[in-house]
């Protein structure tokens, strides 16, 4: 039984027949596992994770024919009773740390806010508590910084003190969406280096949204690939990266600067992703893909099995390769 | 190989419609602003058109019509729809042209302070280590005193009539504008376009005037829309006090400080007056807060 | 190969208040930056937050003068240029900002902000104006109708090039791009980045390209300079930098960038720490606290920027990276 159980899962914004910015969505994630949701802007990866937490506000619309956390049917849960699952068993990050926490409170207070509100620590209990998650999350002198306030912190200690108010409840599944985009690149090391030994230690699975796939190259051992609101391709690392399926993911690494080697233009695809007056009956890829054929442009492709992952497209690359 | 260009999907950039329009898309959204704007036009109508509109002359006294009620109750006439004042005047007359002094009011002392406003702003964000201080200090001696107060001691000094008035609403109105074209300014310097155009070579007066000032439009139209009805009332206020505006001539604040003593006997001098200043400024600062929602969220979209 | 821009010890002081009756502090957020840069090339410059790549950009573009340090575009030196040399100047340097959102006038239609470079500094005609920037937006890849638009209805790859248009309209010798496609996604930065290619080979214009993404830099830049906290750590021709970088920073740089392809057998260099307070700068070497190399000497003695092999390193044992 799946940790979290996504199926079918779409999000509107207006009415039932405005263009999903999520299309009919399926994700499972194991408990303890890293899985890693890449895309372009626009791919709904993040609307995605805030349509589990429930932070969708109208005008818009989510549906799902399940969408499960830990046996809690997420889409049925009242205001009281999601209140105590998101927050302690699913947590998330984000990507800038410096407006994620609150400026007005201490760094102390803040995640004694959390302890007391999930798991009923007060006092001199909840600080002393505070104090090893923030030892945990390696943040030097870590006594001092128990009074300090946000701004007199950088990027990467917010980041840390984040973290810290993230994994204070014990969460079963920990969501990281771009947490590493704002920071400097050792910094970034750091943290993702800090976000992994932690899912490892507490046994937590961990959703990383991105859309850089060197990070997931490093840090997943699956990898959902977004296109348009859809999940294009859905497999295993390194595989996708060294024999992806789907045309969209073979030209996301083609795009990669790192995939050029010495070439002197970028392979780049014409066009741009579809908005929401454009988008093509078939494929969704099809006013872009190289390898399009009359059949992709009229129907619109399952994701299906195929020889190493799940592709939506009906001609997928690699699938002779062993 | 040549860059390939972003021609198979429809462009989004050809679907979205012109500033203008996509500004009345946002305004008439917005109920009560398009009351208040109604409205608004049918006061101006009544002022471009007072000599035409007004059943009677404004200062013609109908000696054996004095103190009429209003049509509708007793004792009224057909002839005086809204009643006559003290001295046997058509109340609906001396509305219909006050709206014409009120609209003038308005629209100048706007001008008057708008302009050397944006213009001391302006400088006081370009040159923020020397004249930005000063001018501001003289703002905030200026903003020390009680508007009203300030504006009636101008009229006194200068001696009460119309342009006066106007000329003292304009100085009282004058700080808010330095202050909001400042901030907007100083938001505003900062950013990249405005490197870019330095980088281009922009003078001084380009950077000010082309580059940043329509950029800071959007508090300013709001505050000049909220300032034209302080205007009103502030008119209002010197006339009630006798300083304002000189009767016969009819403006609507003039019009209730001769009135005060028919409250009890003549409800009718004193309310419908007052009624008229309460609407029209209603009416405009509904329309203000249109315009702010519709100009500000856009300038967030763009985002 | 002619020589468009020579920077010699560039310097860059501010004084900050540290409060009423105590001197200001010193920021030397430029401390000592020297190089030469010729026609048609790319130098690329690399570093983390308070590296000073900000500041060197803005003495490039001659936005603020440098503390000390001499700087000749085209010939001409900046320090005590009359006004018209300062006019001709304008024109040879030109810069491209991080943020697509921010750097295009948003009431202004594009068409206007394309041809304001050529407004003020030439004695073209209106038709003749309007002539060239519906040349160079074709060459960008935007339509002729979209000179009536105004930014905000043009996406972020569209609004990149349009800035690389402005800059590129009066031809300048020198262009710096201050992060340009950072803030884009992986497709369309490579878009964007062949675009800056074809523009440079055409008009052979030399690029100071600022980025702190390793994988964009190794495809663009023809050499590249390392700064760290102000001063320059490592600058040499790119391939040699990148397979065998001389200076503990560059390797810990290189180090923490992920890559799609992990090598097992090349163990990440941890790094500690987080980048030094440029109010409060170590003594010695910058670098001491966080190297993994690092003796007393480099506590005591600032190291110099010297030639070692093909490129300059400020570090005391770098010939032993060799």
């Amino acid at each position: 039984m799946s940790l979290l159980n996504i199926s079918n899962l779409s999000v509107r914004f207006g009415d039932r027949n405005a263009v999903p910015v999520v299309d009919g969505l399926d994700l499972k994630v194991d408990k303890g596992e890293v899985l890693a949701i890449v895309g372009e802007s626009g791919s709904g990866k993040s609307v995605t994770m805030m349509a589990l937490m429930g932070l969708v506000d109208s005008p818009g619309i989510v549906t799902a024919d399940a969408l499960t956390f830990d046996g809690n049917d997420m889409l049925k849960l009242s205001n009281r009773q999601r209140r105590k699952v998101v927050g302690k068993d699913l947590a998330m990050i984000f990507q800038d740390p410096m407006t994620a926490l609150n400026p007005s409170y201490t760094v102390g207070f803040q995640i004694e806010e959390v302890l007391r509100q999930h798991l009923g620590m007060n006092g001199k209990a909840a600080r002393q508590r505070a104090l090893e998650l923030l030892k945990k999350v390696e943040i030097p002198a870590p006594e001092s910084r128990l009074d300090a306030y946000p701004h007199q912190l950088s990027g990467g200690m917010s980041q840390r003190v984040a973290i810290a108010m993230a994994i204070a409840g014990e969460p079963k599944l920990l969501i990281a969406d771009e947490p590493t985009t704002a920071l400097d690149v050792t910094i970034q090391a750091q943290i993702m280096e800090l976000l992994l030994s932690l899912q490892q230690e507490q046994d937590m699975a961990l959703i990383l949204i991105t859309h850089d796939l060197a990070v997931v190259a490093e840090t997943a051992q699956r990898v959902c690939v977004m296109y348009a609101g859809q999940a294009v391709e859905v497999g295993h690392v390194p595989q996708l990266f060294d024999i992806p399926a789907h045309p969209y993911s073979e030209a996301l690494l083609a795009a990669i600067p790192e995939h050029s080697e010495g070439a002197e233009r970028l392979a780049t695809l014409p066009g741009i992703v579809p908005g929401r007056y454009d988008r093509p009956q078939g494929c969704l890829l099809s006013p872009r893909c190289p390898y399009v054929q009359d059949h992709c442009r009229q129907q619109r492709p399952g994701l299906d099995p195929k020889t190493h992952s799940l592709a939506r497209c009906f001609y997928p690359l690699n699938q002779e390769v062993a | 190989m040549t860059t390939p260009t972003p021609a198979v999907a429809v462009d989004q950039s050809l679907l979205y419609p012109s500033p203008y329009k996509e500004f009345w898309q946002a305004f008439s959204k917005n109920k009560g602003a398009v009351a208040g704007l109604l409205f608004m036009l049918l006061v101006v109508f009544c002022a471009l058109f007072a000599p035409w509109v007004a059943p009677h002359d404004p200062s013609e006294q109908f000696r054996d019509a004095l103190l009429t009620p209003p049509s509708w109750l007793e004792g009224g006439q057909w002839q005086y729809l809204l009643g006559t004042d003290e001295l046997g005047r058509d109340l609906l007359s001396r509305l219909i042209h006050g709206s014409r002094l009120s609209l003038l009011i308005g629209l100048s002392s706007v001008v008057m302070s708008l302009i050397p406003g944006i213009l001391l702003g302006l400088l006081a964000g370009f040159f923020p280590r020397i004249m930005g201080p000063s001018i501001m200090r003289l703002m905030d001696v200026m903003l020390a005193l009680p508007s009203l107060l300030l504006a009636v001691a101008i009229v006194a000094i200068l001696g009460p009539g119309l342009i006066n008035t106007v000329i003292a609403i304009a100085v009282v109105s004058l700080p808010s504008y330095v202050r909001l074209t400042r901030a907007a300014v100083m938001g505003e310097l900062n950013r990249d376009y405005v490197t870019a155009a330095r980088l281009a070579g922009a003078s001084l007066p380009r950077l000010m005037f082309v580059t940043v000032l329509p950029n800071c439009m959007a508090p300013l139209i709001v505050q000049a829309t909220l300032s034209f009805s302080s205007a009103i009332l502030d008119a209002a206020a010197l006339g009630f006090l006798g300083l304002g505006v000189q009767p016969p001539t009819p403006e609507w604040g003039t019009m209730l400080a001769s009135a005060r003593d028919y409250i009890e006997r003549a409800w009718w001098v004193v309310s419908l007056p007052g009624l008229t200043i309460l609407l029209s400024v209603l009416a405009i600062n509904l329309m203000g807060d249109g315009l702010r929602d519709a100009l500000d969220p856009k300038l967030k979209n763009a985002a | 190969m002619s020589v468009v821009l020579t920077a010699r010890d560039l310097t860059r002081h501010y004084n900050v208040s540290t409060g009423l009756f105590k001197p200001p502090a010193v920021v030397r957020a430029l401390n000592g930056v020297s190089f030469e840069l010729e026609a048609g090339k790319t130098l690329a410059v690399v570093g983390e937050s308070g590296c000073g790549k900000s500041t060197l950009a803005r003495a490039l573009t001659l936005i603020e003068e440098p503390s000390s340090g001499s700087l000749q575009i085209a010939g001409q030196e900046v320090h005590g240029a009359s006004k018209a040399e300062r006019k001709q100047l304008r024109k040879d340097v030109q810069m491209v900002f991080q943020s697509p959102y921010a750097s295009l006038n948003p009431r202004q239609k594009i068409g206007d902000q394309l041809g304001e470079p050529l407004l003020i500094n030439t004695t073209l005609s209106k038709a003749e104006r309007r002539e060239r920037v519906q040349a160079m937006m074709q060459q960008v890849g935007l339509r002729p109708e979209h000179y009536q638009r105004y930014p905000h209805m043009f996406s972020g790859g569209q609004r990149q090039r349009i800035a690389l248009a402005r800059a590129m309209m009066l031809q300048p010798k020198v262009l710096v791009a201050d992060e340009p496609t950072s803030a884009l996604d992986v497709s369309i930065q490579a878009q964007v980045l062949n675009l800056f290619m074809d523009l440079q080979q055409q008009y052979q214009t030399a690029y100071v390209f600022i980025s702190h993404n390793l994988a964009v830099v190794r495809h663009v830049a023809d050499d590249v300079l390392v700064m760290y906290l102000g001063r320059p750590a490592e600058m040499g021709p790119k391939e040699d930098l990148y397979t065998r970088p001389l200076h503990p920073y560059t390797q810990a740089l290189l180090s923490a960038t992920p890559t799609l392809k992990p090598d097992p057998l090349k163990p990440k260099i941890k790094i500690v720490g987080e980048l030094p307070n440029p109010l409060n700068p170590p003594s010695g070497c910058a670098f001491h606290q966080r190297c993994p190399y690092a003796t007393q000497r480099c506590t005591d003695e600032v190291p110099e920027f010297r030639k070692v092999d093909t490129r300059q390193v400020a570090c005391h044992y770098a010939e032993q990276f060799l």
